[in-house]
């Protein structure tokens, strides 16, 4: 639970069919521990990508351990709105690190905006 | 295997199917269909081939399939005619695209000038048009290159997309604004919800892209609908869970615009796309009323799709009443006389669609399963046939409720194993769908001008049988257009067309398959065949010779009647190698030719490999079974008709030849004394080339069909004996290899050797046997 056990997952630069896989198993050997990924590789996110950051945070949360999303890049910002899916990062923000995400998340609704 | 994997030996498997697809559409489209669908399907076929490529990363097809796709659309949209010149080009692309995917299978390369200068021609055909195309040529190329799947569906939903809808702005303008397009009086607003199902992931395509699409025609507010979203740990990553509903907003949205976006995952997702306001749905009439009186063929082509689209979306009740049969208006009929003709057609094309849709169902399985199940129902059959021996033995009446009972048993294993051997049966398409291309490059490299016509390709036959007929199938199609086709000048001078003709074709008969290769060309000329049999001190130079004979001299080993060892055809394979393979399936191989008129190879193949009809005879208290497909008769020999030739060897006549008599009992060494003639039967039989000889045996039980088991698999192989089988009283017959058991042990020495025979020459034996013609 303290800051030295938080786990960080660089994104992928797609999320696709093909890495999803990959994810799915990096995120699970770190649950209960804090997590930050780092969405600033992303170009593209999928569908499947998506899902499984959804899922991700809401096992982070049932675990009430934070979750954190920094350095969206453009990309991943714009996928998450297209997907309707834009909450994302607010909750996250919500469960996550206050002193780890807070100017993140200013930067991700300056780009989104 | 992991998933990944999986799906991606799916995806090749996929592939295969579409290139088969897109060239039998292609060359249907070169036979002059127009039909839209044709072309559509074309153009679907390669999409998935790139919309999967570009999954796996494999750029080199992505590159290609690209730029052919390009092209197809074009041609989809009518901005560039389906004519000839145009058809040759894709064909042979849609060859180098099958090498592209068998390249990104196998691994290895495809030469790269023949890709390039391909993909330079569809290149070159796409930009030949102006306008409508350019969204997919020069810079949009090049992104794609880098991010395959992002524009994947960009490009290809938006391109046919503005070109439908032009037309539709063409043809709206021209008709008289009576039935107003709703749309065009204000905005419209779409409820649509979509829910994808896994296939839509794994076919490479992104609902992502299709939401960016929906976006395009106007102001979307999406929501997602995350409720099915399990958490990590009880998720898996591949499936699908999320949803999404969406609010379309905008001015004149046409519901087939809609659709549109969604064409290509149409089946891998949930879709449900209904207008906000009240009013209600275009009808189909409306619609229709909007066809132009006259417009361009091009045109009508497209504009009927879009109907078709239209009358989809619009659900009309009478249009479900309408029956399938009705198919009076062939579906591609361009919808340019009156509305009414344009409804028949657009609900034919429905019904069409709605058949294509029931169409049967198939499953993949591991051939090997299907090979165990085989094997299990062959126990069956023989366990079933022991039970019933078993029966009779106990002295059980026929009419008694047990025997009955068998008697039922009976008919359902041989009901079982016939549907077993159906599961493994396929249409000979497989191995005749390769040879249109194979045709155009032999003709390509020998320019002689080549029509190959297929006929039968639904035939079906075991897989096993399948599998080994592509090769000497193929040598003898190189052959007939190689040494049969006479060059177009040759053939004018000679009075034909230029166009040779190949012609393939399969069909059942009596329980064998039956392949005929024809061709039209020169036929064998037989003087230079002869001659050349002579030189290579193949048959004595006195040798008297029918035509047919002479004909058959082809089969000889070391044979070729080509001057110059040509690329194409001799490749040091001559057509021995071909008669070889045919015979080591069971089959048989004949030639016919007229000289001027052509030639034709008929091949005559068992269904299948798995069982076999055959004569079970006894030898010395042993039990075999001969094929029955290489007896010809059976007689008891006279002793008149019985020569002795030497101390070993035996002669038999019938009618006006001698053949060899072969006690099968002594050449498998059973018996060293061979029981006189007179006391047994003889089985004429014919072996490789039509050689003949009389096997000796004691007694004949009967026919049967029997289940081949292998004997080299279960014990070792056996000289003259082929395989074995299990008999209804439990034990094993050997099953004899009939070729093996006429050809003369060394020691044996001139006696055995076969005397020619009816056929006059044999082309097993030493050339001076000819001499001994009896």
């Amino acid at each position: 639970m303290d800051g030295e056990d938080v786990a960080t997952l660089v994104l992928p630069s797609v999320l696709d069919l093909k890495a999803v896989g990959g994810l799915h198993a990096d995120l699970l050997a770190v649950r209960g521990r804090p997590l930050t990924l780092d969405a600033s590789q992303v170009s593209r996110l999928g569908g499947l990508g998506l899902q499984v950051l959804l899922a991700a945070r809401t096992t982070w949360a049932e675990d009430a351990q934070p979750f954190s999303v920094v350095n969206p890049s453009e990309d991943f910002t714009g996928a998450l709105d297209l997907f309707g899916a834009p909450d994302l990062e607010p909750v996250a923000s919500e469960a996550s690190d206050p002193f780890a995400a807070d100017s993140n998340s200013a930067d991700a609704r300056e780009l989104r905006s | 295997m992991d998933p990944l994997a999986a799906i991606k030996v799916t995806f090749f498997q996929e592939c295969e199917e579409q290139l088969a697809e897109l060239e039998g559409g292609l060359l249907a489209m070169e036979g002059g269909d127009h039909d839209p669908e044709i072309v559509n399907a074309v153009f679907r076929a390669v999409h998935s081939i790139k919309g999967g490529a570009g999954a796996f990363s494999l750029e080199e097809l992505v590159r290609f399939s690209h730029v052919f796709e390009t092209a197809l659309d074009l041609i989809r949209s009518g901005d560039i005619p389906a004519d000839q010149e145009t058809l040759k080009l894709l064909l042979r692309s849609a060859d180098v695209l099958a090498d592209h995917v068998r390249a990104a299978r196998d691994g290895g390369s495809v030469d790269e000038g023949r890709s390039s200068a391909m993909a330079e021609a569809l290149e070159a055909l796409a930009s030949g048009m102006g306008g409508g195309g350019e969204a997919d040529t020069g810079d949009g190329f090049s992104d794609f290159v880098f991010n395959p799947v992002a524009i994947d569906l960009s490009d290809t939903a938006a391109a046919p997309d503005t070109s439908i809808e032009d037309l539709l702005a063409r043809v709206t303008g021209e008709v008289e604004a009576a039935d107003a397009d709703e749309g065009a009086e204000g905005d419209v607003t779409w409820h649509i919800r979509f829910y994808p199902q896994v296939g839509l992931y794994q076919k490479a395509n992104e609902s992502g892209l299709l939401l960016r699409e929906l976006a395009r025609l106007g102001r979307i507010d999406v929501r997602l609908d995350v409720s099915g979203l399990p958490n990590l740990q009880n998720m898996n990553p591949e499936d699908a869970y999320l949803g999404w509903s969406v609010e379309l907003t905008g001015p004149a949205i046409e519901e087939a615009a809609v659709r549109d976006v969604f064409e290509w995952v149409d089946g891998d997702c949930y879709l449900d796309i209904v207008r906000a306001d009240t009013a209600p749905a275009p009808t189909l009439a409306q619609t229709l009323a909007q066809t132009p009186a006259t417009s361009i063929d091009a045109v009508g082509e497209v504009d009927v799709m879009a109907l078709i689209r239209a009358a989809q979306a619009a659900e009309v009740p009478g249009a479900a009443m309408v029956p399938p049969s009705s198919g009076s208006a062939p579906a591609g009929a361009p919808a340019r006389t009156e509305p009414a003709k344009a409804k028949e057609a657009a609900l034919d094309a429905k019904a069409q669609a709605a058949a294509r849709e029931a169409s049967p169902q198939t499953i993949r399985v591991d051939l090997e399963r299907v090979d165990r199940l085989i094997d299990l129902v062959g126990e069956l059959v023989i366990n079933q046939a022991m039970l019933t021996q078993r029966v009779a033995e106990c002295g059980l009446q026929r009419a008694s409720s047990v025997a009955m009972g068998l008697d039922d048993l009976e008919q359902l294993t041989r009901e079982i194993q016939d549907s077993v051997m159906a599961i493994r049966a396929q249409p000979v398409k497989s191995v005749f769908q390769r040879f249109p291309r194979l045709v155009r490059e032999i003709a390509a490299m020998t320019g002689k001008e080549v029509r190959l016509i297929m006929e039968g390709e639904g035939t079906e036959v075991d897989k096993t049988v399948i599998e080994r007929l592509s090769d000497p199938l193929t040598h003898m199609i190189r052959n007939a257009i190689d040494h049969g086709l006479e060059t177009p000048e040759e053939r004018e001078a000679a009075g034909k067309p230029r166009e040779g003709v190949v012609k393939l074709a399969a069909l059942h008969r009596s329980g064998r398959i039956v392949i005929e290769i024809s061709d039209d060309g020169r036929g064998i000329n037989r003087p230079r065949v002869k001659q050349i049999a002579v030189d290579k001190g193949l048959i004595s130079p006195e040798t008297n010779l029918s035509d047919d004979e002479i004909d058959n001299l082809i089969f000889m080993a070391g044979f070729s009647t080509a001057a110059t060892v040509s690329d194409i055809s001799g490749r040091g394979v001559g057509m021995d190698v071909v008669r070889r393979s045919i015979q080591s399936l069971g089959g048989r191989i004949n030639i016919s030719s007229r000289p001027g008129q052509g030639s034709t190879f008929t091949l005559s193949l068992p269904l299948t490999l798995a069982v076999l009809d055959g004569m079970v005879v006894t030898v010395a208290g042993q039990t075999l079974v001969a094929p029955l497909t290489a007896i010809i008769e059976s007689l008891q020999p006279k002793a008149a008709d019985v020569r002795n030739l030497g101390p070993n060897a035996q002669v038999i006549a019938i009618r006006d030849t001698h053949v060899p008599l072969i006690d099968i009992g002594r050449s498998l060494g059973y018996r060293t004394v061979t029981p006189p003639p007179t006391e047994g039967v003889a089985l004429l039989v014919e072996g490789e080339g039509g050689s003949r000889a009389a096997l000796m045996v004691d007694a004949i039980q009967g026919q049967r069909q029997v289940v081949i088991k292998s004997l080299e698999a279960n014990y070792r192989p056996v000289p003259g004996i082929a395989a074995a089988t299990i008999l209804g009283d439990g034990r094993v017959a050997l099953i004899l290899d009939i070729d093996a058991v006429m050809v003369p042990k060394p020691h044996e020495g001139l006696g055995a050797a076969p005397a020619s025979t009816g056929g006059g020459y044999d082309l097993s034996a030493a050339p001076t046997s000819l001499a001994k013609v009896g």
